[in-house]
């Protein structure tokens, strides 16, 4: 099988996350004796932070917040944030993670305005500061497309909303554990994650970063294993992290996190830039596909394509089907993306990697490509 | 040929508004069979490829597998679910003349 589905779920896992999961699942629970999340003499959630503060630039990992991925942390804050206004500003580029609770009323009194990008899912930081108003309290910006593999300039964009005293939300779901990230270096206010992509953790992990001072009031209440007699919580007291947390998941995230960082991030980041490069010089010379985006701004490790006189989900059941190859069809749940790339109708297909991919199966996936193109009644340009 | 079963598809979201569904056939599709389709709408049929793949587009659905295999797709908008029966009718139909 050729895997190359990786911006929904990477697939295959480093062994040592694999370890980590069944080790944590045979070990008695942590917490067990009111002694924190002990596994091995380390408390697992504790050096999961910190090993994401050093992976995500944040110096104070004490304030990464665990979740069950990046459409829950997404809901806490777009429900808790203390806005100074009501408009939030998202990018035409946004996964539906953060456009559904946004526009489902999850932000009380939330008016949701779109940033649009260009044709190759590139937004504009002046388009950004333009759209800024007395009344914008939010900016949401979605790191790495997972349509298009285009990665903003996180900087700039910190940069702006500083200026102009607008909190600043980083969703590096799709870039986390591929490409370097730097949230304090950025000036992001916030930032959500998810285990399962770039960071080799299983499903159900994630988590986000909120800034010290930065205020959100929790959707949710409960036990947190600490100071059990209190019942009712001052302004701005709050815990965010209540029941009974995913340990033997967040275990197989430090694990995916550790393997990132003795491998090195920017070595990732390079070693997918060159498959990457490949993917898009191979599948460009063939007559009949479309390839969106532009390979020297899509840096990230996702692409999108469509083959004339096959529609995305014909395609991808014509790889699944045919040659045991998984990609993925459709609107890749970013619908706004498509109006620009003018794939509204039925989408794309997507293909991404990993850090565990190897050349060959791109090689080998390029040479299906070219029977599938030429069969379609293209061939070489 | 028989429809063993008709089972809704994992393959929800790909086609936006449409609703999918697995033949499960008695037997694997040959170049008659999958020929047998035509007549139900537009047709492609990518003979060339290691294992050929098919397609069949009216307005209301669109049905897609591959030769050899035991199953094909269905893809039906909201509005004329009764278009699944329909295809099963017609594969059954068309299976009996044949053996007649």
């Amino acid at each position: 099988m050729i895997y190359l589905n990786n911006a929904a779920t990477t697939y295959p896992k480093p062994q040592c996350v694999a370890e980590a999961h069944a080790e944590a699942l045979c070990a008695p629970p942590a917490g067990q004796f009111r002694s924190g999340g002990q596994s091995g003499g380390r408390d697992v959630l504790a050096c999961c932070r910190k090993n994401l503060g050093k992976l995500l630039g944040i110096g104070n990992p004490e304030r990464i917040f665990f979740t069950s991925g990046a459409t829950d942390s997404l809901n806490q804050l777009f429900h808790g944030l203390e806005r100074k206004g009501r408009k939030v500003l998202v990018t035409q580029t946004e996964h539906n993670s953060v456009l559904r609770p946004l526009l489902n009323g999850i932000a009380a009194d939330a008016v949701t305005e779109t940033v649009p990008c260009d044709k190759n899912g590139w937004v504009s930081p002046e388009a950004f500061e333009e759209r800024i108003t007395a009344e914008t309290g939010l900016f949401v910006l979605n790191h790495c497309s997972n349509v298009t593999g285009m990665v903003q300039e996180a900087a700039r964009f910190g940069e702006i909303s500083k200026k102009h005293g607008v909190l600043f939300l980083l969703d590096a779901s799709q870039s986390a554990g591929c490409i370097p990230v730097d949230c304090d270096g950025w000036q992001a206010d916030a930032l959500v994650f998810t285990g399962h992509k770039g960071l080799f953790g299983p499903q159900g992990t994630g988590g986000f970063f909120l800034r010290d001072g930065v205020r959100m009031k929790p959707y949710r209440y409960g036990g947190t294993g600490k100071d059990g007699s209190r019942l009712v919580y001052g302004e701005g007291d709050f815990e965010y992290e209540v029941g009974t947390q995913n340990g033997h998941g967040i275990q197989a995230l430090n694990a995916g996190v550790e393997y990132i960082l003795e491998r090195g991030v920017e070595k990732i980041a390079e070693e997918e830039r060159l498959l990457m490069k490949r993917l898009y010089e191979g599948l460009t010379e063939m007559k009949g596909v479309t390839v969106y985006g532009e390979k020297e701004r899509n840096r990230g490790p996702v692409l999108s394509m469509n083959v004339a006189g096959l529609r995305p989900s014909e395609l991808a059941y014509i790889l699944q089907n045919g040659y045991e190859t998984v990609v993925r069809a459709g609107l890749h749940c970013a619908p706004l993306i498509h109006r620009a790339l003018g794939t509204e109708g039925y989408g794309t297909v997507r293909v991404s990697v990993s850090a565990l991919t190897e050349r060959q199966e791109v090689e080998n996936f390029l040479e299906i490509m070219g029977e599938i193109a030429a069969a379609a009644g293209g061939g070489k340009k | 040929m028989k429809v063993l079963e008709t089972i809704p598809s994992r393959e929800r979201c790909a086609e936006a508004g449409w609703h999918a569904y697995d033949f499960m056939l008695s037997r694997p599709m040959d170049d008659e069979f999958i020929e047998s389709l035509r007549p139900l709408g537009g047709f492609l049929y990518m003979r060339m490829l290691r294992k050929p793949f098919f397609k069949v587009e009216s307005e209301h659905f669109l049905l897609k597998g591959i030769r050899g295999d035991e199953f094909f797709r269905m893809a039906v908008h909201g509005d004329y679910q009764d278009e699944v029966k329909r295809v099963e009718k017609y594969v059954e139909g068309f299976s009996r003349w044949k053996e007649e």
